[in-house]
Formats: structure tokens, sequence, C-alpha cells
């Protein structure tokens, strides 16, 4: 038992790093916000935690706090111009975030050091330290999920004409939203550069930018479970498909595709869904029984 | 040296326009963002490319096979990925989604067919004939080019605007409810606008190919993240906006490279994609009224 879990190590904390991506990604969907932001601000977590640790040789815990508080504000900062656009022009806007990060990491060379990135950054952080990272952000996140907070990104999501109606604040919602996201990545990519020696620039591009979009459409974009089942599931299954090395990213271009055409809500919420109505089913004979009786 | 670096960027600069036109053109008329439009342009060019190595064939074949290629992949990408999406109404955000992974299937198939290599056009498939013009080198190929886009940019405006076929595109862009009820099938005009759009997407991969003097199955991104830039700064959905905005990207990017450095083009020009959604989302030309569609000019 030990040795599988020791063998399996890896993949396990690259599938709880990929949950917190997923969520930093998620907060954002919730509430509607279009953003695709989430590759940028954990490039950015991710370098301010090697730079303190390996060219201020500080301790790992203010490499964490700071990229957490620099991935926020980065996050408010995107947001402020954000608040005017939607859907597709938020898109493209946080999509140009990521490559002006990505080219200012690959070119900023005496901070960044171009492309051969930050090597030999001490591991401080192994599986328990993201586990205990995954527990915290899951927790945060059904908190503020089932809060007015909470609430109010689904309002917003749904209709925005509504939520106005109901006197929600979108752009007050959309801050909150971006912040979270940038936090949370923030932290994703610090963790990231304790967990695995070395960061490139090109780690943080126009893949995981995808990689982490297509973890929530797979999952779900509603419920808490979403980002993690999907993270999972697309942790796991390039694993699994190990013998179709050359075929791997045409199944998850094909498993993005099918997810969002077949199952447009995603693993997990239509999961949840198809539960809830069996539950009301359940709940209704059970009364018309009595009612009879 | 200013003037010929105006005149390089020009020319890339209207291959990007080109580029965009069939980008600018889908989101105009069903409000798809098409991502996989690079991947488009990538099996055109690897169309053109292919007829050329194993056929032989001349430049202006090679074009044609590059569009007609495009135009298929175009379409049957139409079929497979936002159909379904369509009859459903299904948000933008699905179709966004849904390209992505088609783009990541016809990506992944490309590298596997060449087996990750770059690949050349011969030679001698276009010969090189410089003019010099008040101290400015020339090419006839640059020439061609240039001529190449303008020609397919005003034969585009007539189609859409002169012709049955384009008013049928127009009329669905504006609704296409009112356009069934007024006997219009959506099915064709879908068609006709996605083989349309692999076309130019085709032409531009061919083009691109010869200049850079390279095929591979990454081409695609580059000019996909460039055309997001010209379409925002021209405005989604206008084509001579797409045009104009794509040779104005051009000549920044050849000037920045030439100036400042080859590093700071792609911050500066996705800063001017930021900037240009901060001030003017519209773009230059678009139209703030409707959603920038085609049916304004």
């Amino acid at each position: 038992m030990m040795s599988f879990f020791h063998s399996y190590t890896p993949l396990f904390e690259l599938a709880l790093f990929n949950t917190l991506l997923a969520f930093s990604q998620y907060v954002v969907l919730r509430a509607g916000v279009f953003s695709l932001g989430t590759a940028a601000f954990a490039a950015i977590g991710a370098y301010v935690a090697a730079i303190v640790v390996t060219t201020y040789g500080l301790p790992f815990w203010i490499g964490i706090v700071l990229a957490i508080a620099i991935g926020a504000m980065v996050g408010a900062l995107v947001a402020i111009p954000l608040a005017r656009l939607r859907g597709v022009f938020q898109a493209l806007a946080t999509l140009a975030l990521v490559q002006i990060v990505l080219s200012i990491t690959l070119n900023w060379v005496d901070v960044t050091n171009g492309a051969l990135g930050i090597n030999s950054i001490p591991k401080t952080v192994g599986l328990v330290g993201l586990l205990i990272a995954v527990a915290i952000v899951t927790y945060f996140m059904a908190a503020i999920g089932s809060s007015s907070i909470g609430r109010a990104f689904d309002v917003i999501r749904e209709d925005e004409t509504v939520a106005v109606s109901l006197g929600i604040s979108v752009v007050k919602h959309h801050f909150i939203a971006f912040v979270l996201s940038g936090a949370i990545a923030g932290l994703a990519g610090a963790l990231h550069s304790y967990n695995s020696y070395s960061i490139t620039p090109n780690e943080y591009g126009f893949n995981m930018l995808v990689i982490v979009l297509a973890m929530v459409v797979l999952g779900g974009r509603v419920s808490i479970w979403g980002p993690i089942v999907g993270a999972v599931i697309l942790t796991v299954l390039p694993e699994l498909l190990r013998g179709f090395q050359e075929y791997r990213t045409v199944v998850q271009g094909a498993l993005l595709m099918a997810s969002i055409i077949y199952l447009p809500r995603g693993v997990a919420d239509t999961l949840i869904g198809a539960y809830r109505r069996r539950r009301i089913a359940e709940e209704t004979s059970r009364m018309r029984e009595t009612v009879t009786a | 040296m200013l003037m010929q670096q105006l005149l390089n960027g020009v020319v890339v600069g209207s291959v990007y326009g080109l580029f965009a036109l069939g980008f600018t053109l889908i989101f105009g008329v069903n409000h798809i963002m098409n991502m996989a439009h690079g991947a488009v342009f990538m099996w055109g060019a690897f169309a053109g490319l292919y007829a050329v190595i194993l056929f032989d064939v001349p430049f202006p074949i090679a074009l044609l096979i590059g569009a007609v290629g495009g135009g298929m992949v175009s379409v049957v990408l139409d079929w497979v990925a936002f159909r379904p999406l369509r009859k459903r109404g299904a948000p933008e955000f699905s179709s966004i989604v849904s390209s992505i992974g088609a783009s990541l299937i016809m990506l992944s198939l490309a590298q596997q067919l060449t087996a990750t290599r770059v690949m050349r056009f011969p030679f001698d498939i276009f010969p090189i004939v410089v003019f010099n013009f008040m101290g400015l080198r020339i090419q006839l190929l640059q020439l061609i080019i240039v001529g190449i886009v303008f020609l397919m940019v005003i034969g585009l405006l007539y189609y859409l605007y002169r012709t049955k076929y384009g008013r049928h595109i127009r009329s669905v862009a504006f609704s296409e409810q009112t356009s069934k009820l007024l006997g219009i099938n959506p099915f064709a005009v879908n068609f006709q606008l996605f083989f349309l759009s692999g076309a130019l997407a085709g032409i531009a991969g061919v083009l691109i190919g010869i200049v850079f003097n390279s095929v591979h199955f990454m081409m695609g991104e580059p000019l996909l993240l460039r055309a997001f830039v010209v379409i925002i700064l021209g405005g989604l959905g206008s084509i001579p906006g797409a045009l104009i905005a794509g040779l104005l990207i051009g000549i920044i990017q050849t000037l920045t490279v030439a100036y400042i450095s080859a590093g700071m083009a792609d911050a500066l020009v996705f800063s001017l994609l930021f900037l240009v959604l901060l001030v003017r989302p519209t773009g230059l030309l678009g139209n703030s009224g409707a959603v920038a569609r085609v049916t304004r000019i």
C-alpha cells in the first residue's frame, strides 16, 4: 500500500496542483466572468515565490504569502478596467494578459532568467503541504459558495439584468471573483515552484489556459465538486492513456468537445442535478402514498 | 531603412488581415470565436505544401489547393464542433470551448502526420525577382502577396454586398430566425460562410508558409493570437477594420522588432489589445450599436 502511494506521489501532487488552478478558473466562471487569466496569475505567483527564495533567501512561507497577495493584487488591478467588458471581450483581454505576462517572464532576463526559467528552487512543499492547501481552499470556496456572495455569483451568471434589479452590484462581485481567482492561482503557482525544483515561462502559457478551462468545463461550473472532479479526470486520464502517448491530445480535445456538446453542465453538476431530481421524485411518491393511505 | 521596414510591415500585415478576415466573418454572422481558425490555417498550408511536394504543382495551383483544403477543413469543423451547439442555442462560451477542443485534435493529428518536423516549400516554388525602386528592395513575391490580399478583400466585399448569396449571409447575420421565415436556408449559408473563412485562412497559410519558408503544426498559434488583436483593433465583425488593423499590427510589429527588440514586439502588441479594449472596445471601425456585424461596413 505504501509503495503504491509512493510511486504515484507525483501524480497526486499534480492532481492537487491542478485542482487549485481549476478552483481559480471556477470562481470566475461561476460569477459569470469569462476570464482566462488563471495561467497569468499562476505564473506571477510562481515567479514571486521562486524569486523570494532564490534571490532574497527568505523562508518559503513568506513566498507563499507574497504570492497570494500579489496574485490577488493583480487580479484586482485587472478587474477594475475589465468591469466594462463582457463575454468574448473579457476572454480576449485576459488572454492578452496571459501573453503579456509570458513575454515579460521570457524577456525580463535580469529578474526571471528568461527562457531558462528559475532552477534549483529548494523543495519545501510536498504532498502533505499541497493537501492542506487544497483542503483550505476547498473549505473557503464552499463557505463563500453558500454565502450571499455565492448566491450573488449564481444570479449574475444566470442573468445580469435580474441581478441588478435585485440590488446586486455586478461590478463589486466581478471584482471579488477576480481577486479570489488571482489569489488562488498565485497560491497554486507558489506551491508548484516549491514542489517542482524549477519553473519555466512556457509552462504558464496557452496550454495551461486550455487545460485549466477544460477541467472546469468537464467538471462543472456551479457546484464546488466541479473543479475537483474535472482536475482529477484530466490528470488521471493522460496516465491511463500512456500507451497511446501520441493520441493523448486527441483524446483530450475530443473529451472537451464531447463534454461541452453532450454534457454542457459538466460531470459533477449533471450528476448532482440527477441526484436531486431523483430525491424530489422519491419525496413526492412517498407523499402521494401517505395521502392515499 | 525605415521605408524598407514599413514595406515589410505592410506585407506581413496584409497576410494578418487575410487571416483575421475569416475569423471576423464567422464572428460577425454566428457570434462564434473560432479558436480553431489557426488550425484551419495550418491545414490549408499543409494542403498547399503536400500538393507541391507530391504533385509538383505551380504556385497558383498550390494557392488554390490551400484555399479548397482550408475551406473543407473549416466546413467539417462547423459540422462537428458548432452545429450541435447552434441547434441547442448554446451560449457563446460553449462554442469557444468546443473550438478549443477541435483545435487540439487538429493540431495533434498534424503533429502525428509530420512527426513534429518543420517542412519547407521547394526553393523554386516562386522565382526570386527583386526590383529596386527609389532605394527600396521590393520582391515580386511581396507585390504578389499584397495584390492577392487586396483582390481577396475586394472579392469578399463584392460577394457579401453585391450578390444574392451575400445578401443571404447578411440576413442570417441579422437574424437566423427571420431568415428562415423568409425562406433562406441557414445550412447553406453556414456552409458558404465556413468555406469562405477557411479558404481565406488556407490562402494565408500557403502565403505565410512561402514567405517565412516554414510549415509546421504550430504555425497557426502566433497568427491566431495576432488575429485577436487585429479583430479587436479593427472592430469585431468589421471587414475593412480587419484589413486596416492587420496592416497596422504588421507595421507596428515589424518596426518594434527592427528598432526595439524582438521580445518586446509581443508585449507591445498585446498591451495594445488591452488598451483598445479599455478605451474603445468596439475598435476603430466597429459600431457600438449593433455588436459590430458584417451587415455594417
